[in-house]
């Protein structure tokens, strides 16, 4: 039998002295595309930062195995090396620093874990133009500085070409689709999906159903109170979106 | 071994008006002391260390491993090894003139007219004392209209084979009606990390009408030493002055610019960073008297400190009553790494005139906790990511360098 690819049992964590993960399980294989939904509130964003091992973040109970691995162990970095990959909600602006700088020095520390050469600055440009051109993003993109005076799209679309570059084993996605127009949307599907190739995986954090016309998924899970109330296939999306979510919060 | 003052031989001793302004320097030098906590110029830098009394002025005759300093342009090369000149063949282009002070002070009776000039001997006790001790340092001349292509690249080497030696240095540039020059000033040790030098360092420069200056200075200096500079810059009519000091090395350090805008239209940009850790004080000091209408000057200085070191920024503008139109901005910014790190920062403006443009700025912060982690969700090491976020910090006040290749050299230094 294969190793899942991550592993989440029993998982409590909290922010500020507050409980917001508690008791919390989810087994994901390679190649699966999990959805958690979830209202405001849940702690979706709290879930996906603690795998990704935001300070700040404190782990109370349980375990998270990624490939077999003790995820808890390690630092963020480690975590991203591995194959850990988080569309973040809010991407973060880095005056000063360049988008070329900060990815190639990004796919080189993930290169240098896999034991491979650093990839230099022509062969680098080369690989983000490609895969910038498979997004159609504009090329000028990555002169910039990461992220500042992009607008809400331009930081989607950014963070769906870093995606694309690095080549995660689990990319978890936190809202992908908030403040998105149709167009930056299906720029971030269209990368998702590039990257859903029977051994990638994808752990899609949403509050509505429309991402998953996009990215459609294998599972689908309620997450209320810091844990999943239920747990089915995609109708399961469908159908909350009819009902809302609070039927399934009284289920518990 | 003794104190900061001791006999020592100097040329000329023998030349009535040099005898005399080594004798006032000393004598300045003895009425104001050390500088402690009480001088208010000295409130933050206290260089309490130079009360040792184990300097060794005169090194004459040591036995010293010259160092080298490797740099990616090309220039006119002075070395100086624990500041003593060090004689090198340098093919000097026609029209710019390159001496050793001691010469300059024997053949070119034009220094008379010069030296001290910009000097305060009362309010710069360390100047004073680099006045009683005038011997060594460089003469730079400039003829009329001459626009240097490659830099003037002063290097002083030390190696003070474990023992304190203290060293005075004094720098005269004289750049003519319309001349343009780069001068390049690199501080740097070998040997002995733990050596407790001082070097004190005065450089004067007169910058006639449309002259052109562009001074860099690169302060390396081993981190028990004290390093000690004061330049003055006098600037004529539609003269420009811009200045870039990066400080990454010694226990105390501390550079004072003055500037002096005479004549209208006069320009002058003082920029600079620093970078340090451990326990040192990194002093930036700058006064820029505007004493005629229609002058401009601009500052950015920029720190990044970390462990229990200390950075201090003192920046005086003053303009004088008939200075109308003139325009002073003046900004300080600092990075903290550290719960430790301290920064004291004292703007100080003296506007007497009506009609002018000034303004002053201070701003600290600590690294970007969210960029930190954003980059290191991206595989970047926690070490990486913070040098890309200094290097970030850093990087619009070495973008004001002029001279591309000057930028590059230190834009890897940093």
């Amino acid at each position: 039998m294969t190793i899942p690819l991550l592993e989440i049992e029993d998982l409590s964590a909290r922010v500020c002295d507050k409980e917001i993960i508690k008791g919390f399980n989810l087994t994901i294989n390679e190649g699966e595309v999990h959805a958690v939904m979830g209202p405001n509130g849940a702690g979706k964003s709290t879930l996906s930062y603690v795998l990704c091992g935001k300070p700040g973040y404190e782990v109370t109970g349980g375990s998270v195995w990624f490939k077999g691995k003790n995820l808890l162990a390690m630092s963020p970095e480690e975590r991203a090396r591995e194959g850990i990959f988080l569309c973040m909600q809010y991407p973060v602006e880095i005056p000063g620093v360049p988008v070329t700088t900060f990815l190639k020095h990004a796919v080189n520390a993930v290169r240098a874990h896999q034991n491979l050469p650093e990839l230099d600055t022509m062969n680098f440009i080369k690989l983000v133009r490609e895969e910038g051109k498979k997004l159609g993003l504009d090329a000028e993109m990555i002169k910039r500085p990461v992220n500042v005076g992009f607008s809400g799209g331009e930081k989607k679309r950014l963070e769906t070409l870093q995606m694309s570059v690095l080549k995660p084993m689990l990319s978890i996605l936190d809202e992908a689709d908030s403040g998105l127009d149709i167009d930056a949307l299906k720029v971030v599907a269209d990368g998702v999906n590039a990257l859903r190739d029977g051994r990638r995986s994808m752990l899609v954090i949403t509050h509505y159903q429309r991402l998953l016309n996009y990215i459609v998924p294998d599972y689908v899970h309620v997450f209320a109170d810091g844990h999943i109330v239920k747990s089915g296939d995609k109708s399961l999306a469908l159908e909350l979106e009819e009902t809302g979510y609070a039927g399934f919060i009284k289920e518990k | 071994m003794a104190g900061l003052v001791q006999n020592i031989p100097l040329i000329g001793a023998e030349i009535p008006w040099l005898r005399q302004l080594r004798e006032a320097g000393i004598r300045a030098f003895e009425n104001s002391g050390i500088p402690t906590a009480k001088t208010e110029a000295w409130k933050y830098t206290k260089p309490r260390d130079l009360n040792a009394n184990d300097y060794i002025m005169d090194s004459r005759g040591e036995t010293v491993t010259p160092g080298h300093f490797s740099l990616p342009f090309d220039g006119y090369r002075i070395h100086f090894e624990n500041g003593i000149f060090d004689p090198e063949q340098t093919e000097l282009p026609q029209g710019v003139e390159v001496l050793p002070l001691a010469e300059a002070l024997l053949l070119r009776g034009e220094t008379r007219g010069y030296l001290g000039r910009l000097v305060d001997l009362k309010r710069h006790p360390f100047a004073a004392l680099n006045t009683g001790y005038l011997n060594e340092g460089v003469f730079i001349r400039v003829e009329k209209n001459v626009d240097l292509k490659k830099p003037l690249i002063l290097i002083n080497h030390t190696d003070s084979c474990g023992r304190n030696l203290f060293f005075n240095l004094r720098h005269l540039l004289i750049l003519e009606e319309g001349a343009s020059a780069e001068f390049v000033e690199i501080y740097h040790y070998g040997g002995e990390v733990k050596s407790r030098y001082f070097a004190n360092i005065v450089t004067e420069a007169f910058l006639a009408p449309k002259a052109r200056l562009q001074h860099y200075k690169y302060q390396a200096e081993a981190f028990k030493a004290n390093h000690i500079a004061l330049t003055a810059v006098d600037i004529e009519t539609a003269a420009e002055y811009q200045a870039f000091t990066l400080q990454k090395g010694a226990n105390i350090a501390r550079n004072e610019t003055r500037v002096s805008l005479r004549r209208e239209q006069a320009r002058a940009e003082v920029n600079a960073a620093y970078l340090m850790n451990g326990w040192a004080t990194i002093d930036t000091t700058t006064d820029i008297e505007h004493l005629a209408p229609c002058t401009f000057s601009d500052q950015l200085v920029k720190g990044v400190v970390g462990g229990d070191a200390k950075g201090v920024f003192q920046g005086k503008i003053h303009i004088a009553p008939h200075a109308v139109k003139t325009g002073g901005r003046q900004l300080h910014k600092a990075l903290l790494l550290s719960d430790t790190a301290e920064i004291d920062v004292k703007p100080e403006l003296e506007i007497f005139a009506d009609d002018v443009k000034c303004s002053h700025g201070a701003a600290s912060g600590e690294l970007d906790e969210e960029a930190l982690f954003y980059m290191r969700s991206r595989g970047i090491g926690g070490e990486e990511a913070r040098r890309l976020l200094i290097d970030a910090y850093l990087e619009d006040v070495i973008a004001k360098v002029p001279d591309p290749r000057i930028r590059a050299w230190f834009e890897e230094l940093k």
